[in-house]
């Protein structure tokens, strides 16, 4: 189906916008009359910036008509999760306790997609603080599937993916702890890709899990997505674990040839709880890559099933930690029962936080208490190290591993909010790479016979996000990227 | 968990911790759905890792250091603005020291 300039794509936006064929504000207003049409029943925004989107433009606009050079998002509408701070729109983080709140300074990704010239469109939805795997979270109601809207988007960057699957945008930003912009794009039909923990600064991102945190692009097409990754990697002293790597050239990448090229099959991936569609729209695609030249083998990571309780010990540890920061002190909300710190501080995070932040803050603050910290957290780092060593193993034997993203197509709206390790097992294929920190990617393959969409999932080695690209770009070529009726 | 003696996870101990005001029935039913997790956790039991190296962050190695000097940073004014209370140029919170 054809949505105007958004179906361009932002590279095909961002080229036409420079060489003056079409106007920033022109783009912008499509985008917003899109969003205007299709986001009372999405909930894919929380937030959408018209007069400022419209502004910024307008800006680019004039630049251009000075003569000015434009950057490589000229004009491009891009989503924000909200999640990540931007200075003049408010960020509640899917959350009560953040209702209203309007941070004074930008995260770093959003002031180099603002110095790149994209335009910031709005907010889009997500679990609270970005805890969970199918928006149901949300303080504000879930976004829904733009494909089927009895379904969740996946989450937590379901608002991000709906988005883009729905062309309200051609790419937005989404952040990934567990398998957070990998999932929704899987369940969506976009490309979702969590790049190599350290290339993109999380400065200005409201912190879940900080050993594990990481932004990355959502887009409607391979090398979209290869762009807004290219525009929003670098080093940034602001955070601690952003590395000083020289960058490399990601659009490029999507054109290399896959020949002898070793991709890793991880038997582990293809193992009970695989719905059987999804398996086969998957090993069709691994067979597609066949053709383009690479070569497929069975690998071994034989620790991935304890990595989801590796996974909810640490990130639940440290959400514990990063969460004890609102208090009704310094932002957001604040309920006072009576004049006492302790009671502010318990009836504020009681009546702020969401069932499942709280579940989280508890489980975090009972494995890291007294008397349970070696026998859990401790445990879980240990066991994290053996899952990274899977990795490491297996990328002496391949280049790559493609396996399904998330083991089911997108399920129903309320299927799975009442049991919560269900939800958790939703993410089983997603949170291994997570702990390993290497980058791992969704890309739409076949999807299933009632036309659901099916994602696959590229994980590469540390900092090759470049080899990762090039066989999603030859997934692609073969399975092209489809919007919803 | 053991069939008598108090319960592992013991949600109204966890709450105190987290500054959590929860009410009986938030408390009730966290108790059950923690539990059930915390005993989902118990299979890193069969993992012997008493020589494997625990993993706190990834490729710390390859971290730069960055130099150790003053940079601008938020105004007082740009700081609290979003506050729900400020006297003084502070964040105001009730007393809790006489």
């Amino acid at each position: 189906m054809l949505h105007g300039v958004i179906d361009l794509g932002v590279i095909g936006i961002a080229e036409r916008v420079r060489r003056g064929e079409i106007t920033a504000e022109e783009v912008t207003a499509a985008a917003l009359a899109r969003i205007d049409a299709k986001n009372g029943v999405l909930n894919a925004f929380l937030h959408v910036a018209h007069d400022q989107a419209l502004e910024q433009a307008r800006a680019i606009d004039e630049r251009r008509a000075r003569g000015e050079p434009l950057g490589r998002m000229a004009g491009v509408p891009v989503g924000v999760k909200d999640a990540i701070c931007t200075r003049g729109m408010p960020t509640t983080a899917g959350s009560k306790i953040l209702a209203g709140y309007v941070p004074p300074y930008d995260a770093a990704v959003i002031e180099r997609l603002r110095a790149a010239d994209a335009v910031l469109i709005g907010k889009t939805n997500l679990d609270e603080f970005a805890m969970g795997s199918s928006t149901e979270n949300s303080a504000f109601g879930p976004a829904l599937n733009p494909w089927d809207t009895t379904r969740t988007p996946g989450g937590s960057s379901g608002g991000s993916a709906a988005a883009v699957a729905a062309r309200l945008v051609p790419c937005a930003l989404g952040s990934d702890t567990g398998g957070s912009i990998r999932q929704p794009a899987s369940l969506t039909g976009t490309v979702g890709i969590k790049p190599t923990y350290g290339r993109v600064s999380r400065y200005g991102l409201i912190a879940f899990a900080s050993s594990l945190d990481q932004i990355g692009p959502l887009a409607a097409d391979v090398r979209g997505g290869a762009r807004l990754l290219s525009v929003i990697t670098g080093h940034d002293a602001r955070d601690s674990t952003s590395l000083d790597v020289a960058p490399s050239d990601l659009e490029a990448a999507c054109g290399l040839s896959l020949k002898g090229l070793r991709i890793g099959v991880p038997d582990e991936y293809f193992a009970e709880g695989l719905d059987p569609e999804v398996g086969d729209s998957v090993r069709a695609a691994i067979a597609a890559l066949e053709q383009h030249g690479c070569v497929v083998r069975g690998v071994k990571l034989p620790h991935t099933r304890y990595a989801l309780a590796t996974y909810y010990v640490l990130a639940t540890a440290e959400a514990s930690s990063n969460l004890a920061r609102f208090d009704g002190v310094r932002y957001g909300l604040r309920v006072e029962p009576r004049h006492d710190l302790r009671a502010m501080y318990g009836a504020t995070r009681d009546a702020g936080f969401g069932a499942e932040a709280k579940r989280r803050i508890l489980l975090g603050t009972f494995v890291l208490s007294a008397g349970y910290y070696d026998a859990y957290y401790l445990k879980a780092q240990r066991v994290r190290t053996l899952v990274r060593r899977d990795f490491d193993a297996a990328f002496r034997e391949v280049d790559v591993l493609c396996s399904p993203a998330s083991p089911t197509p997108a399920f129903r709206l309320g299927e799975r909010v009442d049991d919560p390790l269900a939800m958790y097992l939703g993410d089983v294929y997603t949170l291994p790479a997570s702990l390993a920190g290497v980058p791992a990617m969704s890309v739409p393959c076949a999807p299933t016979r009632s036309g659901l969409p099916v994602g696959l999932q590229i994980v590469a080695r540390p900092l090759d996000e470049a080899t990762m690209l090039a066989v999603a770009a030859a997934c692609e070529a073969a399975f092209p990227c489809a919007s919803p009726p | 968990m053991a069939a008598d003696g108090p319960p592992l996870f013991d949600v109204s101990r966890v709450a105190t911790l987290a500054s959590l005001s929860l009410d009986e029935a938030e408390a009730a039913r966290f108790q059950n759905e923690l539990a059930t997790i915390v005993a989902y956790f118990a299979q890193l039991e069969q993992l012997d890792t008493r020589d494997v190296p625990a993993t706190a962050h990834v490729q710390l190695d390859r971290l730069p250091v960055r130099a150790d000097e003053v940079t601008p940073c938020l105004s007082r004014d740009q700081a609290l603005a979003a506050a729900p209370s400020v006297e003084g140029g502070s964040f105001a919170v009730p007393t809790f020291v006489e």
